[in-house]
């Protein structure tokens, strides 16, 4: 149970630290995710001779947080964490001359901590609970450089388009929970009918939002607005594979209606993707492209009814494109750019890096004997003993070739062409991470048996015909991306797939628009009633007013007559204080006059 | 024409004549002369309604009395003022006295 939360909290706590210590940053993140890795490691180990440790934190009255370790949590979250700790050891030089590393590391941190605890949660709140957190991690290394023009707004797009998704996975657990009763994972997963159709399209919702699948695939291309290390850590390895993950851990929910939909839509993803990145000019958006499109493979596998393949093919994807990326990530530091026409010729500046670039590439294409060779042949597999491998079987041959040809084509563009390289710093720590991943991604292929041992599932069976026509394909389309140019291969399709297919505004106008709208009329709404308020009060203050202006012009007007017409009648009866003896003498006659005439008249008449 | 009345007349031309004397004078010494004779002619009045009215009351004559006791003192203190007057500015005319106002 130790290790099990030692998994979350030796990341967590580094978050925690990194931000108020602010010193020894990337000691204190690689301490975290090496306590993270340690504990993984240690529960694969206890969980492979048949422990089953599980934990309970307090959470929600009635709903606790539960972690659970089965073989499947156990080896995700062993491969996240070794992909985490690689490429944080990456990181640290990688981000050598950067400002803001407190940020950077905290996130990172704080990121790998919350896709632990996706991958070991076994409680459905905590699931949704973390998946919202990688999204919110994802947003704020995506928006690292938010100096720069455009991170900011891609940053946000990412952010809406996975947050739309997540509704989905909002309603399919509302819908689970309702349903049984329970938050436990596993114990929900033995719905079926009507509610197993709903929940199971919800889920592919959003496991399409965060694994960047058709339609919703266009956010990736933008998040390599962000550090390569991001990209390398939550745009290839975890945060996308979450996706594939839920509908991995889900499978035995999802019904054979719902099956048939995930296959289509992973392979349809896979060609779309596969296109877009054939045509794109960037590195890190070839890349990303390619990430989604290898996801579409993974679904596929799930369609075809062998989510084992879809693992496989998961856990060697994360070594190699980790690998691809810090490999780019060396590239656009020797160039200062990502742009595959400032990157020409940098595989002959940089051989030892581009070595490591040219395995983990053919790994991606399927060559033997890579990893990615193994796991794609349990993909092709998978679709040509579904049952419907008429649909899924062509899809994923042309998957294969696809990413034959992007691949072979990044390998051209790099290896040939001039220009100028600069001295890289931080090789050392660049180089332990990229030739850990490197490694992995070529041996990788000979833990796939020990995992499906582990999982206790046969893989599915492989024919020497389904071997062999994989093979070719790959290979075939190695030869021709290496041959020709991208523009030949495409066609008049190479418009489209330069811009992700984003057809008139399609995908924009789908998700960004609406909710761009809908925040508008809210805004309005919100103006309205700051208006409304705003009124009343200016009401009140004018009543306000108008009773201090009766005060002041009312009572105290009044006060201040009289005291002005006092002084008035002062100032006149002073003008009679002369001085002059004899005026005032006068004045006292007449005044004896008058009294005298007074008394006279008053005497008569009466 | 009884002879009351003629001291009345008497008493009041005195009135009169110093009444016209303490306004038409601007000397201080006139003025206070003009006073006397209007007190004089009051006090013609005075002996006249006690000699003529009542001689047996002592009251008129007291009265008289008193009032020439006031007119000792007022001058007494009207002199005092118009000796002080003279020393300081060399005159006692009151057209030229309006710095005493208060």
């Amino acid at each position: 149970m130790i290790t099990l939360t030692l998994i979350i909290l030796g990341p967590l706590v580094a978050a925690a630290l990194i931000l108020p210590i602010r010193r020894g940053v990337p000691a204190l993140a690689l301490f975290g995710a090496g306590v993270s890795l340690a504990s993984a490691l240690a529960l694969l180990s206890r969980v492979a001779v048949g422990a089953r440790p599980s934990a309970e934190l307090p959470g929600l009255p009635g709903l606790p947080l539960r972690l659970t370790a089965e073989p499947l949590t156990a080896v995700l979250a062993a491969a996240a964490a070794v992909v985490g700790f690689s490429v944080m050891v990456y990181a640290v030089g990688y981000m050598r001359s950067e400002a803001g590393l407190t940020r950077f590391f905290a996130g990172m941190s704080f990121f790998v901590a919350a896709m632990q605890a996706l991958v070991l949660a076994g409680d459905w709140v905590l699931l949704l609970a973390a998946w919202e957190l990688i999204g919110f991690s994802s947003y704020l290394l995506i928006g690292f450089w938010f100096e720069r023009p455009g991170v900011g707004q891609s940053a946000t797009r990412a952010f809406l388009y996975t947050r739309s998704a997540d509704l989905g996975l909002y309603v399919a657990v509302f819908v689970l929970i309702a349903h049984t009763g329970t938050s436990e994972i596993s114990r929900t997963l033995e719905v079926n009918g009507a509610a197993a159709v709903a929940a199971g399209l919800f889920l592919l919702l959003a496991a399409a939002g965060k694994s960047a699948q058709t339609p919703l695939h266009g956010w990736l291309l933008d998040a390599m607005a962000g550090p390569t290390p991001v990209s390398a850590l939550l745009h290839s390895a975890t945060l996308v594979a979450a996706g594939a993950i839920l509908l991995i851990r889900a499978f035995p929910l999802l019904p054979p209606a719902v099956l048939v939909v995930v296959g289509v839509l992973g392979g349809l993803t896979t060609l779309v993707a596969g296109a877009t990145a054939l045509a794109q000019r960037d590195l890190k958006r070839l890349l990303a492209a390619s990430t989604s499109s290898q996801y579409g493979l993974m679904l596929l596998a799930i369609g075809a009814g062998f989510p084992v393949a879809a693992l496989f093919h998961l856990l060697a994807h994360a070594a190699m494109k980790s690998a691809l990326f810090l490999g780019a990530g060396v590239f656009q530091h020797a160039r200062g750019s990502t742009q595959l026409a400032d990157l020409e010729g940098v595989g002959r500046a940089r051989r030892l890096t581009f070595f490591g670039f040219v395995v983990s590439g053919l790994a991606l294409a399927g060559v033997p004997p890579l990893s990615g060779f193994w796991s794609k042949d349990a993909i092709l597999a998978a679709s040509f003993s579904s049952s419907y491998a008429p649909l899924l079987a062509p899809l994923a041959l042309a998957g294969t070739l696809l990413t034959g040809l992007y691949v072979a084509r990044a390998l051209r563009l790099l290896w040939h062409g001039e220009g100028e390289s600069e001295p890289v710093s931080g090789t050392r720590w660049m180089g332990v991470g990229f030739t850990v991943l490197t490694v992995l991604a070529a041996v990788l292929g000979l833990a796939l048996p020990p995992v499906a041992d582990l999982l206790g599932i046969e893989p599915p069976g492989e024919t020497l015909l389904v071997v062999a026509l994989g093979l070719v394909v790959a290979l075939i389309g190695l030869a021709l991306g290496w041959a020709f140019p991208a523009d030949r291969l495409l066609g008049p399709l190479s418009g489209l797939a330069g811009t992700g297919f984003r057809v008139g505004g399609g995908f924009d106008g789908l998700v960004v628009r609406p909710a761009l709208a809908f925040a508008r009329a809210l805004d309005a709404l919100d103006r309205g009633i700051h208006a409304g308020v705003l009124a009343v009060g200016s009401a009140a203050l004018a009543v306000a007013n108008a009773s201090r202006a009766t005060d002041e012009k009312g009572i105290d007007g009044l006060i201040v007559a009289l005291g002005r017409s006092a002084r008035r009648l002062g100032n006149r009866a002073r003008t009679l204080q002369t001085g002059l003896v004899h005026k005032e003498l006068l004045l006292a006659a007449v005044g004896g006059a008058l009294v005298f005439a007074l008394l006279i008249v008053g005497s008569i008449g009466l | 024409m009884t002879t009351l009345t003629v001291a009345l007349v008497v008493g009041a031309i005195l009135f009169g004549i110093g009444l016209y004397g303490v306004l038409s004078q601007t000397n201080l010494v006139m003025i206070m002369m003009g006073v006397e004779v209007m007190l004089g002619g009051a006090m013609v009045n005075l002996v006249a309604f006690w000699r003529f009215l009542h001689p047996e009351a002592y009251a008129g004559q007291m009265f008289v009395l008193i009032v020439m006791t006031v007119m000792a003192l007022e001058m007494a203190v009207g002199f005092g003022v118009g000796t002080g007057r003279f020393r300081a500015k060399g005159s006692v005319e009151m057209e030229e006295a309006q710095d005493l106002k208060g």
